[in-house]
């Protein structure tokens, strides 16, 4: 665990930095390795599956993995389970992505306009995000779930609230520092917009920080995705994602464990992939995100 | 130190405020209650009556306002299911809860600190790694992983334990087990590196080289401030008794708020999922209050919010 103990913010010169950063240790080779695999995986899905997800084979129903055509068996209606979890794979990222792209833009969005406009504006932001940060997400998103229902679009926006609290305070936080140093003083002394001041000149200096603490909440995102799945609340079957696999397979799991545990280990591997290289990232690049 | 109470006390009354508008607009935006609790096809008649009787009629802020009255009446709508009051129901889970969540607690505090405490003051030691390691599986795996493995584990292979469900003491072990473990070691690596901060501090090295002896300098000058950090992550532990352990509830099929919560959400109990909705905001805000005033206690700095400023 090479990259693990590193973790720890101990002063660095720039030198010892520079060193470091050439090394790649053999750990975060494979996270990443196997990061590509999966959105390989998820984005070629359709050519990849050897069946249909949803085509059901009763005659063949919890058959054994490596039982022949279906490397990893089926479940209890013969659906074959690999095709299952390839795309499981591809809703489940869709989703991470999507909520991700979502909590980012808007967390920057109204991290600028807090650091922009100042005053009433600036509080009231700073309180929905303690409001946000004070309040255990997952009981949020199911009462949403539970007042309004649940379909594809809709969950992935409700996912995207999470963690735009983060990247809020990062923004604003560095949007109020670079306007102190100089370079954003002098483009708007040449009559740039602050549009194009935060967009074209902030937004690429801050932006490490925030690909940082993008992947460190990427994982998050997924874990919560398949918790929600996993309750039943979550993607809603025909369609299927990781945790809705896992939920699904529970019933079957003293007869067929493997239903529930190929999924589950996708997960953890997936999750434990994407941390390790947002830890190893961030202290490549940033010591500001915790 | 009064006008610190003041703000913190105001700060949390605002959210409770923003978390009954937030309950109140949902409920408003979601549909019209007349017709989700009649049905379609009730008589315009009785759409009326029931709008009347319910004050739907009024106008927005006059409803707001006697939804607010309600609230702290602790009147908080029947289950549509069930049919008794809402409150009552989920403050019958409660002990349920904290059965599993309470003992929990223990398990993350009394293996999380110390082990944390001890990987830092040995960093690069065997102990350190494996907290290290402990604490990147307890964070990736998730807690439904972990207890299906844990029941196929124990109950279905070695049939030591109860699969799940309520009964005696042996129910309680593997709910609690799950969430201990994970929990105690996300604690021990935040705990590890509040103290590798405050180790690396001047103030520790000043103490080291005026001659003060090492273990001295753990009791006196790091341990007191790498508190401060910790007092959060456990005030957001304390907070989460009531709402942290839905998805463990739920593959134990233990009864207590969680289990409660998912089936309210699944067959759509609005009075039921808001009542819960308010509670765990509650008990959020208390417990982070109690961590604002501790912050008080432990650092006197933090008693003057002006000094605290900028973050």
């Amino acid at each position: 665990m090479t990259t693990v103990e590193n973790t720890a913010q101990v002063p660095e010169t720039p030198q010892t930095l520079k060193v470091k950063k050439k090394r790649m240790p053999f750990l975060i080779l494979l996270s990443i390795a196997w990061i590509a695999l999966v959105i390989v995986v998820a984005v070629f899905a359709d050519f990849i599956a050897p069946y249909q997800y949803t085509s059901i084979n009763l005659h063949n129903r919890l058959a054994m993995p490596f039982s022949p055509g279906h490397l990893l068996g089926t479940d209890e209606l013969g659906r074959d389970v690999l095709s299952r979890l390839i795309i499981s794979i591809r809703i489940s990222l869709l989703v991470a992505f999507g909520a991700t792209i979502i909590s980012a833009v808007l967390g920057i969005s109204l991290g600028f306009l807090a650091a922009h406009f100042r005053g009433a504006v600036e509080q009231f932001i700073l309180m929905l995000a303690d409001f946000q940060a004070a309040m255990p997400f997952l009981i949020l998103s199911l009462s949403v779930l539970a007042f309004f229902g649940n379909d594809l679009p809709l969950f992935i926006a409700l996912m995207g609230l999470y963690g735009w609290e983060r990247y809020a305070r990062i923004s604003r936080g560095l949007a109020l520092s670079a306007s102190g140093q100089g370079y954003a003083g002098a483009v708007m002394q040449l009559g740039a917009s602050p549009l194009r001041i935060y967009l074209k000149h902030i937004l690429p200096n801050i932006a490490s920080t925030l690909i940082v603490s993008m992947t460190l909440t990427f994982p998050e995102i997924i874990l919560l995705e398949s918790s929600l799945s996993f309750l039943g609340l979550g993607v809603q079957p025909p369609m299927t994602s990781l945790g809705n696999m896992v939920g699904f397979g529970r019933e079957y799991m003293t007869r067929a464990p493997w239903i529930l545990f190929a999924p589950a280990v996708l997960i953890v591997l997936t999750t434990l992939a994407v941390s390790l290289l947002g830890d190893w990232l961030r202290d490549r690049l940033d010591k500001n995100v915790h | 130190m009064l006008r610190f109470a003041f703000i913190r006390i105001t700060r949390a009354l605002l959210t409770v405020l923003l978390v009954i508008t937030f309950a109140f607009i949902v409920l408003r935006v979601s549909g019209d209650a007349a017709i989700s609790i009649m049905g379609d096809d009730a008589s315009p008649q009785a759409m009326e009556a029931f709008r009347k009787a319910w004050g739907l009629d009024k106008p927005i802020w006059l409803q707001y306002l006697h939804y607010f009255i309600a609230i702290f009446h602790g009147d908080l709508g029947h289950s549509m299911r069930g049919g008794g009051p809402a409150f009552d129901l989920v403050m019958s889970r409660i002990p349920a809860t904290l059965a599993i969540t309470l003992p929990a607690l223990l398990i993350k505090l009394f293996i999380g600190i110390p082990a944390g405490i001890y990987a830092a003051l040995n960093r690069d030691s065997l102990i350190d790694r494996s907290v290290m390691a402990a604490a990147v599986a307890g964070f990736t795996i998730p807690n439904f992983v972990l207890g299906l493995v844990l029941v196929q584990l124990f109950a279905i292979y070695l049939g030591l334990l109860p699969t799940g469900g309520a009964g005696g003491w042996q129910h309680i072990i593997l709910p609690v087990i799950t969430l201990g473990i994970s929990g105690a070691a996300v604690l021990a690596r935040f705990i590890r590196s509040a103290m590798l901060e405050v180790l690396s501090q001047h103030y520790v090295r000043t103490a080291s080289a005026k001659g003060v002896s090492w273990p001295v300098v753990v009791r006196r000058h790091a341990l007191p401030n790498a508190a401060i950090p910790t007092v959060t992550i456990v005030g957001f532990m304390v907070g989460n008794l009531i709402a942290g352990s839905v998805v463990v509830e739920s593959v134990f099929s233990w009864p207590g708020v969680g289990n409660l919560l998912v089936v309210s959400v699944a067959s759509r109990d609005l009075a039921v999922v808001q009542c819960i909705l308010l509670l765990v905001a509650a008990t959020m805000v208390a417990s982070n209050l109690i961590v604002d005033f501790l912050y008080g206690v432990l650092d006197p700095r933090m008693r003057n919010p002006s000094e605290s400023k900028g973050k």
